[in-house]
């Protein structure tokens, strides 16, 4: 310790003072850690492959917002939803829909998320937009990119449907296409009429026609003929709402000029997609064959159409694509179609007892005598429900319907392929009420279709794959936003409107009519306007039976009064097929909730925050 | 060691002068004078050095040497007096003879105690800060506690350890230091042996020697950002000034059983029944799901078939008695050179749930050594290793959203066979009606269940060096490493009908289950280097100075695979499965910390006492220019009891005060994630040709401004010593401010689609409280005792809040708004339960019928809805009091002591999936309390609404809102220690066993599980009531 002496200790506590200061760290760039999973946006958008990582980004992003408006249909009379499979706060598990009331009525109130989700697309697509806009703006190779073009297009063809939907459901919205980088930007946006919106929406949809080439680079992605087809359909609910009126929707006055207008455009928008890309539908429409009551070996085509097995279809206009087992992208069709005989699927929807009736007959082309429901279990003997004419749990009573009635529904001993472990179980037989009983049919011991989910006495068939390997939530249906058989039937829709049954138009629904095997309409049925206006409806109700098109066109027609009866009536009671009633729905309903089931409510958390915001007359 | 000891130079200082003195004095010395020679022992015989001898009204003094010798020249009946810092002061009147042994009792509190605070330690009396200790004694080592951090319960005013399980491996105590500090991350810091960041429940609660609990600014700024909700400093055993090698093994094995459990019906009949009442609220009987032949089918056969009509009592399945055992061994000792601690432990805990298991070895090592006269080296390594066994993430449940099967608990009807032994064969449902997805929790707790191995080291090497008086340079290199694997590997099994003898449709594990793995695992490091400077100047004034650099750096990995159709449903490695269906993931993260560190101490005359601290730290979580923080504090203390013109005031009432004030900042990052602030583009894929096609999108909004969460804690502190310090009081006022608390900011929903909203600093939150200390400690004779009283009382109030806030609003869940504490009481107010339509005519109409419960119209506008709800000033999640009694008594070996705690000030709603008077239709695990509550017409005083009544009936109104308040007894525990003659030939030097009981009795209003219990309401893992029997023996 003798050299102590000699240092000054000020010295010492100065020269490790100083070593302790200096500025930089022992491990390198210690305050500087980089992310390590994903990619910076410093160095992005500079290529094509770029442009296009970004552009399925936002399909992925404008997905969800669409791919379970299956649930919407619980807004109609034929389709009960009575709870989802969505992951909350996930939104490619169905966050947009999460809190969406799905029942006939007082659900206006509860779709603030499909709103933001809705405006998230929004944001995605001006982002695409802004950025390949920027790219092209660069010059040379970029600026004639037909990559680019298409992307363009395609993120105007999105935007467009985003706004499409928002507009349907919420009338006036806020509307802008700039790309935000700040809360500013969009905090006090106030809402833009509805035609104004429209004519954006029409202006994006032309642009997308002008640039998206005939055919789409790979399905999932776009062609000219879906944006025909949805700009068609948006004059359609243009000419909807001036024919019919939306008293709901402050500053919005319909007009029979306009109306006239958008439903021709409308019509050249559908013959064009109908006549000029060499489309048709799925196997040319032939009906297919179908197994015997019970059996499930030969389906209809129909039933196909709506498995994975028809992707990539040239029915199907526009599609979203889920991916299978691994890809963290399926579908939860099965899910929310079958039961826990499938992967333990939950059954959340499922078809009420009043679709039944529906079906035609493949013999008369018309309705059949209706169902009588009756308990097979009381009196405990002599039941005779299972061998009684019409009755509805008489599997005989199902005889020679419309093959879409096989296709989408299952009754009592309907069977299906069950499916657990990925492996299948052998078929299982749906008996209503019966819940994985043992049944044993011609000899054969079977475990009945197992679900808590079913309170109709049917399920579906429609969306559930007839075959073992994917998981209940691993579907990779791509699922349809507009096909050909819709657009058909829009286009008689269309021109019935303006000029009444046009024989173009009738022999398009009958081409329909034709995949369920019925014959032609018979004359009665397109006598007039009206009545060909009612088998159009009726074509919609079986044609796209959990599709997600009913509920909105029962608004746009105004149809709930029609269909459910006046404010302050008696409303109607969902049963069973075993004759228990179920549900009443619009029992002594006021007149408000009417309204307020024709417009949504504009979310009150974002009025709360930005007073321009007006909200929509029954919701103040 | 990082402690820097400013003592360790003084105290052989003063004891080398004063044997200079006692030299000098004996050469003066008269022909009367003898020398008296002895040996000084504590009370348990233990030699005591250092121990002042002193002769009465003379000069002369000395002080025993290691041995405990001393020798002294003293006049034949003159008095020696013996005296030392720690222990009770003796006289002894010289007589004839030579020889002197003298026993010395400790001292029931020392002015001379040193408390551990960062980066070093300080004597008590000279503290500034609010620092509370806690001894981990043999009586807190004699307790059945699986952590150190349940057994904090109590001890510490403004401390609150919360148990809200009893689950074995996940029952630590959620730690809050004066309240609810910031939404984000409010737990505080812990810090072992100058480590942060070590997991506080997988330190072996035997190599504990003290705990501090660093709870205002002045004790906590130097841990600066990391400190901002308290510190808890945990210092583990060293041998240090032990000569002897101490060799230690303790045994504690507990019996535990639930505090309070949950009563589900055997009683499957009657389950149906219950069910069938259900239904006829709103389903004609021909309608309804269950047949009364079903039932009365059920009530014969069930007394005579019980596999084929089972009335299972689940709760009795799927629970046990739990088990808890906890050995350790230890071994202390140390030199003039060197000294060391080593430790090994094995704990085993059985929880209440079957398949609830965890096991953890512990073993630590402690070792310093003296290279040089100035200069230490040291290392100091602890590691562990557990095994861990449960079903669910709470035990009987979880609450993720992403297990839909978390709450399936609802779903355990009585009519479900378990098991059959005979077959082998897991049971289904039977039941004509019954749905067949109802729960077997037993199928789940065998064939599913979560295994995790976890193991930890952490090592420390440190070197100091005092190149010159008073200076100390030091460096210390930690590494913390962890690797943690889970796996699941369920066993295949279907549900079986013993009635129908075929399997029913339900497959609980399906025969392709998939074997999966996990893998976590990172490191933590850290670097200090520190200068310590003390020095006296003048006559009494002393001043001490700090500085540390440190850098800390994290590094967490993770990696995870599955593979479905195992080869053998034995086999758990991804390898032992087809890779036909596999999934994997991974990635890791990193974050770096640099901080500059400062204090400086200053005492005047003993008795004014200055302290000054700072921190600077830089985070790489915030983007350059927002990367620094700044947290200064500054304390002064006034011992007035050293004043002399106080001293006769105060006479020998009052033996020791002093007040402090201390003011300062600390800051808090948590909330802020590793890359937040950095742009990145995040993947959103799409499906192109079958196969996924890379999509990005921009998901972030950057808030380039959001910087530090602040808090400012001003506390005033006033300590008393009564009656030579055996009553002591300490009192504590603090009033805590965090300020730019960092939370997400609110978007327009025309954003949230697409963004996530970035961090603001978004308000203000503020905490104040107050805290009192009693304690008494004396002893009659043999007779030992203490009472120590504690309580505290802290409001959280929101204070401003920059977002907009509406009448209810929630922030993740919490209910926020100003001027009330966070996630306050937000309710409707009611009539209770409408008995005649009578009843409800006379409330505002709310479709309600008798039997429902009746919400008032607060707002009297005709309806009710969300506008009628009110606010209460107080906390859904935490009291606002606390308090504690601790008292102990020991008479010559026997020892008694018992802790009761309570809390008051917490209001929670009684609302879960067990009691809900609306349960499903069907597979409802019906609870005796559905049975018998629930009003009817023939049960109008039913404490419950009517079953299958009004939906309003489970909304929260004051009708489930109850009082959380308890008060418990936390503990109590006999001992005996053996005399120590009876084993002294062995070589035994302490012999202790104690028998102890854990929470056995709680008084409450509370009528769920237990009112201690926080977070998801769903969970049933009860908290345990433990009966345990220790044996501490030394040698």
């Amino acid at each position: 310790m003798k050299q102590t002496k000699y240092i000054s200790p000020i010295f010492i506590v100065a020269v490790l003072a100083a070593l302790m200061l200096m500025p930089t760290s022992c491990r390198k760039n210690l305050l500087d850690q980089t992310p390590t999973t994903d990619p910076s946006p410093t160095t992005f958008w500079l290529t094509e492959t770029d442009a296009t990582a970004g552009m399925m980004g936002l399909y992925a992003a404008t997905r969800p917002c669409f791919d379970r408006d299956y649930y919407m249909d619980g807004q109609s009379e034929y389709f009960r939803c009575r709870g989802t499979s969505i992951t909350g706060g996930n939104l490619r598990l169905g966050d947009a829909y999460n809190g969406g009331n799905f029942n006939p009525t007082g659900y206006g109130a509860s779709f603030d998320n499909m709103y933001r989700y809705l405006y998230g697309a929004v944001d995605r697509a001006n982002y695409v937009i802004e950025n390949v806009t920027k790219m092209q703006a660069k010059g040379g190779a970029l600026a004639t990119s037909t990559v680019l073009q298409v992307i363009q297009g395609e993120a105007r063809l999105l935007r467009g449907m985003a706004y499409f939907k928002l507009i349907s459901m919420w009338g006036d919205v806020p509307y802008y296409t700039i790309s935000p980088t700040s809360n500013d930007q969009v905090a006090s946006l106030s809402r833009t009429p509805l035609a104004q919106v429209k004519d954006s929406i029409l202006s994006d949809f032309t642009y997308a026609f002008n640039n998206l080439p005939l055919k789409a680079n790979a399905v999932g992605r776009a062609s000219k003929p879906a944006a025909l087809a949805l700009r068609g359909k948006l004059q359609l609910y243009w000419g909807s709402w001036n024919k019919n009126g939306w008293p709901e929707l402050e500053g919005f006055t319909p007009s029979a000029t306009a109306a006239t207008a958008a439903f021709t455009a409308a019509a050249a928008d559908f013959k064009s997609v109908i006549s000029d890309y060499g489309l048709t539908l799925y196997l040319n429409g032939d009906p297919g064959q179908i197994d015997g009551l019970g059996k499930n070996d030969i389906l209809p085509n129909y039933y196909t159409l709506f498995t994975p097995k028809a992707n990539g279809n040239p029915e199907m206009l526009m599609v979203f694509t889920h991916g299978g087992t691994g890809t963290s992208q399926g579908e939860e069709l099965m899910r929310d179609f079958s039961g826990r005989s499938h992967e333990g699927s939950q059954c959340w929807v499922s078809p009420r007892y009043e679709i039944a009736d529906r079906y035609q007959s493949t013999i008369t082309g018309d309705f059949v005598t209706p169902l009588v429901p009756m308990n097979p279990t009381v009196p405990a003997s002599g039941n005779v429900a299972r061998t009684a004419l019409n009755s509805a749990v008489n599997p005989n009573s199902y005889l020679n319907r419309d093959y879409r009635m096989k296709s989408s529904i299952q009754w009592d001993f309907e069977q299906s392929v069950g499916m657990a472990s990925l492996a299948s179980t052998g078929n299982v037989p749906f008996i209503y009420q019966t819940w994985a009983g043992t049944v044993n049919i011609a000899g054969v011991n079977y475990i009945t279709y197992n679900t808590d989910g079913c309170n109709s006495g049917y399920v579906f068939r429609k969306f559930l794959r007839n075959y073992a390997g994917q998981g209940r939530s691993d579907g990779d249906f791509a699922w349809p936003i507009v096909r050909l058989a819709d657009v058909y039937l829009m286009y008689a829709e269309a021109t019935n409107e303006v000029s009444g049954p046009l024989a173009d138009a009738i022999a398009l629904v009958n081409s329909i009519r034709r995949r369920g095997n019925l014959p032609a309409l018979a004359a009665t049925k397109t006598a007039d306007k009206q009545t060909f206006f009612n088998a159009i409806e009726q074509e919609r109700i079986i044609e796209l039976f959990g599709e997600g098109q009913r509920s909105f066109d029962l608004r746009r027609w105004r149809a709930i009064e029609r269909v459910w009866g006046l404010p302050g009536s008696a409303g109607l009671w969902r049963i069973d097929t075993w004759g228990a009633n179920q549900q009443r729905y619009y029992q002594n309903t006021s007149d408000l909730e009417y309204k307020q089931n024709y417009i949504f409510r504009i979310p009150p958390g974002e009025r709360d925050r930005n007073p321009n915001l007006t909200q929509n007359i029954p919701w103040r | 060691m990082p402690e820097t000891l400013h003592l360790r130079g003084k105290i052989p200082l003063f004891r080398i002068t004063l044997l200079l003195f006692s030299c000098l004095v004996s050469l003066f010395a008269t022909a009367q004078m003898k020398t008296i020679s002895g040996i000084v022992t504590d009370t348990a015989g233990t030699p005591l050095q250092g121990v002042t001898v002193s002769v009465l009204k003379s000069k002369a003094g000395t002080s025993t040497d290691v041995k405990g010798r001393f020798s002294i020249s003293a006049a034949v009946g003159s008095t020696l007096v013996f005296s030392s810092a720690n222990s009770e002061t003796s006289t002894v009147q010289v007589g004839t003879g030579d020889e002197y042994n003298v026993t010395l009792a400790q001292r029931v509190s020392s002015l001379n105690d040193v408390v551990v605070v960062g980066y070093g330690r300080q004597k008590k009396v000279n503290l500034v800060g609010s620092v509370g200790t806690v001894n981990v004694d043999e009586k807190i080592t004699g307790r059945a506690l699986p952590n150190i951090s349940a057994g904090l319960s109590g001890l510490v005013p403004g401390l609150a350890a919360t148990q809200s399980t009893g689950m074995a491996g996940r029952n630590g105590a959620a730690l809050l230091i004066r309240g609810l500090g910031t939404p984000n991350n409010s737990s505080p810091l812990i810090v072992v042996d100058g480590i942060p960041d070590v997991d506080i429940n997988r330190v072996n609660v035997n190599d504990i020697e003290t705990v501090s609990v660093l709870k205002d600014a002045t004790s906590a700024s130097v841990y600066g950002s990391r400190g901002a909700n308290g510190v808890i400093l945990i210092t583990t055993r060293t041998g240090k000034g032990m000569k002897k090698t101490l060799f230690n093994v303790t045994s504690n094995t507990a019996l535990e059983k639930p505090t309070k459990g949950i009563s589900f019906l055997a009683n499957y009949p009657l389950a149906l029944t219950t069910e069938q009442r259900r239904a006829a609220t709103n389903t004609l009987p021909g309608n309804q799901l269950y047949k009364n032949g079903t039932i009365d089918q059920w009530l014969a056969l069930g007394m005579i078939d019980p596999l084929r009509y089972p009335n299972t009592d689940w709760w009795k399945i799927i629970m046990r008695d739990g088990k808890m055992q906890n050995y350790n061994v230890s071994a202390a000792g140390g030199g003039d050179k060197s000294n060391f601690f080593i430790s090994a432990g094995y704990r085993k805990e059985n929880g209440l749930q079957i398949n609830n298991d965890y096991d953890q070895y512990n073993a630590r090592f402690n070792f310093d050594y003296k290279v040089r006269d100035n200069m230490n080296v040291g290392v100091k390594f602890s590691g562990n290793w557990s095994n861990f066994t449960y079903a669910l993430e709470e035990g009987f449940t979880d609450p993720a959203a992403t297990n839909t099967a978390g709450f399936d608990m609802q779903y355990a009807i009585a009519g479900i066979t378990p098991y059959d032994p005979a077959t082998g064969l897991y049971g289904g449902v039977m039941a004509y009606g019954e749905d067949p997805q109802a729960y077997n929790p037993y199928q789940l707790y065998i064939n599913s269940p979560n295994r995790q191995t976890r193991q930890e080291a952490n090592g420390t090497a440190y070197w100091d060096w005092s190149p010159i008086k008073g200076l100390t340079a030091a460096l210390d290199y930690n590494l913390i490493y962890y690797n943690q694997f889970n796996y699941t590997a369920p066993t295949p099994a279907q549900a079986f009908n013993f009635q129908t003898n075929a399997f029913g449709s339900r497959v609980y594990v399906g025969p392709n289950a998939a074997v999966s793995n996990t893998n976590l695992n990172g490191y933590k490091t850290l670097m200090n280097a520190r200068l310590n400077y003390h020095t006296n100047f003048g006559k009494n004034h002393d001043l001490s100075a700090l500085f540390v650099y440190s850098e800390e750096y994290w590094n967490d990995r993770f990696l995870s695979a599955s593979r479905n159709d195992r080869y053998s449903s034995a086999l758990s490695e991804i390898n032992g499965a087809l890779s036909n269906i596999i999934s994997n993931s991974g990635g890791s993260s990193a974050e770096g910390l640099q901080s500059y560190i400062g204090r400086v101490n200053y005492t005047a005359y003993g008795k004014y006492l200055l302290e000054g601290n700072f921190r600077v730290d830089g985070s790489s979580k915030f983007v350059p220019g927002q990367r620094f923080g700044f947290f200064p504090s500054v304390a002064v203390g006034w011992r007035f009891t050293e004043e002399q013109f106080l001293k006769p005031l105060l006479g020998d009432v009052l033996s020791n005060g002093k007040l402090r004030v201390s003011y300062g900042g600390l800051g808090n990052n948590s909330g802020v994630g590793r890359y937040e602030q950095q742009t990145t583009l995040s993947p959103n894929n799409y499906i192109i040709g079958g196969t996924q096609a890379v999509g990005l999108v921009n998901s972030k909004l950057l808030n380039l401004d959001l910087s530090w969460e602040s808090t400012k804690v001003f506390n005033l502190g006033l300590e008393l010593g009564f009656l030579n310090n055996k009553l002591t009081v300490e009192a504590d006022y603090y009033d805590r401010l965090t300020k730019d608390i960092i939370l997400g900011s609110q978007l327009s929903n025309l954003l949230t689609g697409a963004f996530s909203a970035p961090n603001t600093n978004i308000g203000s939150m503020r905490n104040r409280g107050v805290e009192l200390t009693l304690n008494w400690r004396d002893r009659v004779g043999q007779f030992n005792y203490g009472v120590s009283v504690n309580g505290s009382y802290n409001k959280t109030k929101l204070e401003s809040w920059s977002q907009l806030l509406t009448r209810g609003a929630t922030y993740s869940g919490n209910t926020v708004f100003l001027n009330m504490p966070y996630n306050y009481v937000y309710t409707y107010l009611d009539n209770g339960i409408a008995q005649t339509w009578a009843d409800i005519y006379k409330n505002t109409p709310q479709g309600a019928q008798p039997g429902d419960i009746l919400r008032q119209d607060l707002n009297g506008d005709g309806r009710i809805d969300g506008n009628d709800q009110t606010a209460m000033q107080a906390s859904r999640d935490r009291p606002t009091t606390s308090y504690t009694l601790n008292a102990y008594a020991s008479y010559k070996g026997v020892d008694i002591g018992m802790l009761w705690t309570g809390t008051a000030g917490r209001k929670d709603f009684w609302l879960n999936a067990f009691n809900n008077t609306n349960f499903g239709t069907s597979r409802f695990a019906v609870t005796e309390q559905l049975v018998n509550n629930p009003w009817t017409v023939e049960n109008r005083s039913g404490l419950w609404p009517r079953i299958g009544g009004s939906g309003n009936n489970t909304a929260l109104t004051n009708f489930w809102l109850d009082n959380m308040s308890y008060l418990r007894l936390k503990n109590i525990q006999l001992g005996y220690t053996f005399p120590k003659p009876m084993f002294k030939l062995l070589g035994v030097t302490n012999f202790r066993v104690a028998g102890t009981v854990e929470n056995l009795l709680t008084i409450t209003s509370f009528r769920g599980l237990d009112p201690e219990k926080a977070g998801n309401n769903n969970n049933i893992y009860p908290i345990v009531r433990s009966y345990s029997l220790a044996v501490q023996l030394g040698f």
